[in-house]
């Protein structure tokens, strides 16, 4: 399968800060993939560089295995929805589905008037008065009726309260029930990706922490909690501790490995995917995990 | 993407419409009368000899009257702020709202490109501007056409006497306004591209064309053709001004105010100099006598003292060329800034 | 038709609580051989999930020939899981509920109830340590 983003060492910078950097990704098609991090974590500059919004600073960036917006044919196969899912406010919605028909060419008319007829929206009201999940749904209908192979989403629920969240969501998923696509959309809400990705990219600090099918990542981390072990103790080769807390009677380890976990001292659990991204942002540096000391336990 | 571009211009389109509107009431309530007063004037078909009177009192006629006068300074002002306006709000928020609001997220990923968005703004709007203030131009033309016969043939006496080549009438004449425009308009979308906020981007445009107006007159148009330069008696001159001073008169300038031989010519300098050539300003001794400076014989006495009058001047068969080029000079400025536009628009930097 | 519901709470992943769901209702006798499954635009309209996850769901029931997918036509079950019968099913169920009243007219609470219930499955059932 062929990528949908494929990144080599990528990097963005603003005057002095970098908001992304040395970022590598594969992120293969006919996914949904998740980019998850912290607000600032360079989420929406990625998605904007894919989307061909913003120039890289460095390193390259094919996206459906060309460069970014790198012409109309290229451009008709992205979708973009912005942060805020901006639309002309004095633009009425069917004058926004016009613009659509007037600017791409693979523009499909019916599927557009049914989303919106579906969603209950007055094609007659101007966009600046739709509240925020209307908006929301209007930008995604735009998106998705020039027939992209790729939506890219940058927070398109965060502004959302749970019902319209929900709504869009199942939108969302239901048009890729429907035609296939490809997407990418980011949050700083774990629990929503949960239910629609099969992908997922944590970026935290400018940089990608963990990349990979969601699947797999499940199947490879484990909660381990048993009796205490010092912070210090070696663990088997091809195990990475990723988080660790200990008490003075109990240790917990988030650990990834692709062996079976054979020490019997150990009990094992499964990760939900919320532990395991939390346990990725909250790691500092680049490769030593955190340690929690709970307790005040002297070593 | 020029349906899109008409679209969104509506609002500026039905602005402009109306304004036009108003005063192309405001012109045609008050043509035809102003026509049947240079009828009646006498004007037309006029004796040589008693034509520069009879424009001058049809002038006068008008001044007093105080609307036309007004109206006309109404209009010239209009078509001369048309182009800043235009400026400042069709072109600075063209781009820097767009990237205000967040819509240019919307704008450039459609399935056009960034080039092919502006160049169809631009023109869309470029066109309208022009089409705008030339037509305000022409309505004005067309109101004031009178005032100018009377002009040409020599009128004078009051403000309203202005030649062609007068900053006033220069600007707001011919084809000038086109270029004005075009450049107004594209000025405004560069601040917009450039600064990214409209508000700051409105505030820069309108201090550069203001600028660049100012300028034009004074240092740019002079210099777009070489002037020429011819020497004439004191005697010959119409109307002058003529400065005495110093102890009885001992010093004096001399500028003339038009050119005899060469109605309707732009005068750029004049001086007295004498018999070699070289700038005088001393009076000769002989025409100091106060019965001699303050007299008809004070001219005849400088001519005996070899003193004639220096003028540099355009003709005024220079008029069109004079419009042509500095209409192209500001067309050429606006295409500059549009590819500055062009530039800072793909370089996606943020 | 089947109505898969989604328990966010549980840890379970989503394409495995669907699978389950449908076992369940083999079992319990809801779900009948040459029944056809939701499609996964079904799913996905109800649910608001991936619909890989629908997919991979029918996938490992079609691994275990619980079902059958027939292109253009949707999922139909081919056969019950091996073993008890929907009456037996029906037997062990009324039996539970009778033990369940008389624990909660006892007055034990539903955290008691789990706690005795989760003790005694592992005990018989022994779940396995990775």
């Amino acid at each position: 399968m062929s990528a949908a983003i494929q990144a080599s060492g990528l990097g963005k910078r603003y005057r002095r800060t970098w908001a992304l950097r040395d970022c590598t990704l594969a992120v293969p098609e006919g996914r949904v993939v998740g980019l998850v991090g912290p607000n600032g974590a360079g989420k929406t500059t990625l998605l904007r560089l894919a989307a061909g919004m913003l120039a890289p600073t460095c390193g390259t960036i094919t996206v459906l295995g060309e460069r970014p917006a790198a012409g109309p044919a290229q451009l008709a196969r992205v979708g973009f929805v912005a942060q805020d899912t901006p639309v002309y406010a004095r633009m009425t919605v069917s004058e926004h589905l016009r613009l659509g028909g007037w600017l791409n060419p693979g523009w499909d008319n019916g599927l557009a008037q049914q989303r919106i007829a579906k969603l209950g929206l007055d094609p007659k009201q101007r966009a600046g008065s739709l509240s925020g999940g209307q908006r929301a749904q209007l930008a995604l209908t735009l998106a998705l009726a020039k027939r992209p192979a790729l939506l890219i989403l940058d927070e398109p629920v965060a502004s959302l309260d749970p019902l319209a969240r929900r709504e869009f969501l199942r939108g969302l998923m239901e048009a890729v029930a429907e035609h296939g696509l490809s997407v990418v959309l980011s949050s700083h809400l774990v629990a929503d990706l949960e239910r629609v990705c099969d992908y997922l990219v944590v970026l935290v600090a400018s940089r990608v922490r963990v990349a990979g099918e969601v699947s797999a990542l499940l199947a490879s981390h484990h909660r381990l909690s048993g009796p205490r072990r010092d912070p210090g103790t070696r663990h088997p080769a091809g195990q990475e501790v990723i988080t660790e807390s200990h008490t003075d009677k109990q240790s917990n380890l988030l650990v990834r490995t692709n062996e079976p976990i054979l020490d019997p001292a150990w009990t094992v659990k499964p990760v939900s995917l919320e532990d395991l991204v939390l346990a990725y942002m909250s790691r500092t540096g680049d490769d030593t995990p955190t340690r929690q000391q709970q307790l005040g336990v002297v070593s | 993407m020029i349906r899109l571009s008409l679209l969104q211009f509506r609002v500026h389109a039905i602005t402009a419409l109306a304004a036009m509107a108003a005063f192309a009431i405001l012109l045609a309530a008050t043509g035809p009368h102003l026509a049947s007063l240079y009828a009646a004037s006498g004007i037309s078909g006029c004796q040589p000899a008693s034509c520069e009177h009879l424009a001058s009192n049809f002038l006068q006629q008008l001044y007093a009257a105080g609307t036309y006068w007004v109206l006309y300074l109404l209009g010239v002002m209009l078509i001369l702020v048309t182009p800043a306006v235009i400026g400042l709000f069709w072109g600075a928020p063209l781009i820097a709202r767009e990237l205000e609001t967040g819509t240019s997220a919307l704008a450039w990923t459609q399935s056009v490109t960034r080039t092919r968005w502006l160049t169809v703004k631009l023109t869309v709007g470029g066109l309208a501007a022009m089409a705008v203030t030339e037509g305000l131009s022409l309505m004005q033309a067309w109101w004031a056409a009178p005032i100018g016969r009377a002009v040409g043939h020599g009128g004078g006496g009051n403000y309203l006497a202005m030649g062609q080549f007068s900053s006033l009438v220069f600007a707001t004449h011919g084809i000038a306004p086109l270029g004005y425009a075009a450049f107004g308009f594209v000025l405004g979308v560069t601040a917009g591209a450039l600064i990214r906020r409209a508000v700051p981007a409105m505030a820069v445009t309108l201090a550069i064309f203001a600028v660049i107006q100012i300028a034009t007159p004074l240092w740019i148009r002079p210099n777009l053709f070489p002037a020429l330069r011819t020497v004439v008696a004191v005697t010959s001159l119409g109307s002058i001004s003529l400065q005495q001073g110093g102890l009885d008169g001992s010093d004096f300038t001399l500028g003339a105010e038009a050119l005899p031989g060469q109605p309707g010519a732009w005068l750029l300098s004049s001086g007295a100099v004498n018999a070699a050539g070289q700038p005088v300003r001393t009076t000769p001794a002989a025409c100091t006598t106060p019965s001699v400076r303050n007299g008809p014989g004070f001219f005849p006495c400088l001519a005996r003292h070899g003193i004639r009058e220096a003028i540099s001047y355009q003709p005024a068969s220079r008029y069109w060329p004079f419009q042509w080029a500095e209409t192209a000079l500001y067309l050429a400025l606006a295409v500059a800034l549009a590819g500055c536009c062009f530039v800072r628009l793909n370089r996606r930097r943020t | 038709m089947i109505e898969f519901q989604l328990d966010e709470t549980s840890g379970v992943a989503t394409y495995l609580q669907l699978v389950q769901q449908v076992h369940q209702a083999l079992r319990m006798g809801m779900l009948e051989p040459g029944e056809r499954l939701p499609t996964a635009q079904q799913v996905v309209a109800d649910l608001a999930i991936n619909p890989n996850t629908v997919h991979k769901a029918y996938r490992e029931l079609e691994r275990e020939g619980l079902v059958r997918a027939r292109p253009g036509l949707g999922t139909f079950v081919t056969r019950s899981p091996s073993g008890t019968d929907p009456a037996t099913q029906a037997r062990f169920l009324a039996e539970l509920t009778g033990w369940l009243r008389s624990a909660r007219a006892a007055g034990l609470d539903p955290d008691d109830v789990e706690a005795i219930y989760r003790t005694a499955f592992r005990a018989c059932f022994a779940e396995g340590v990775a």
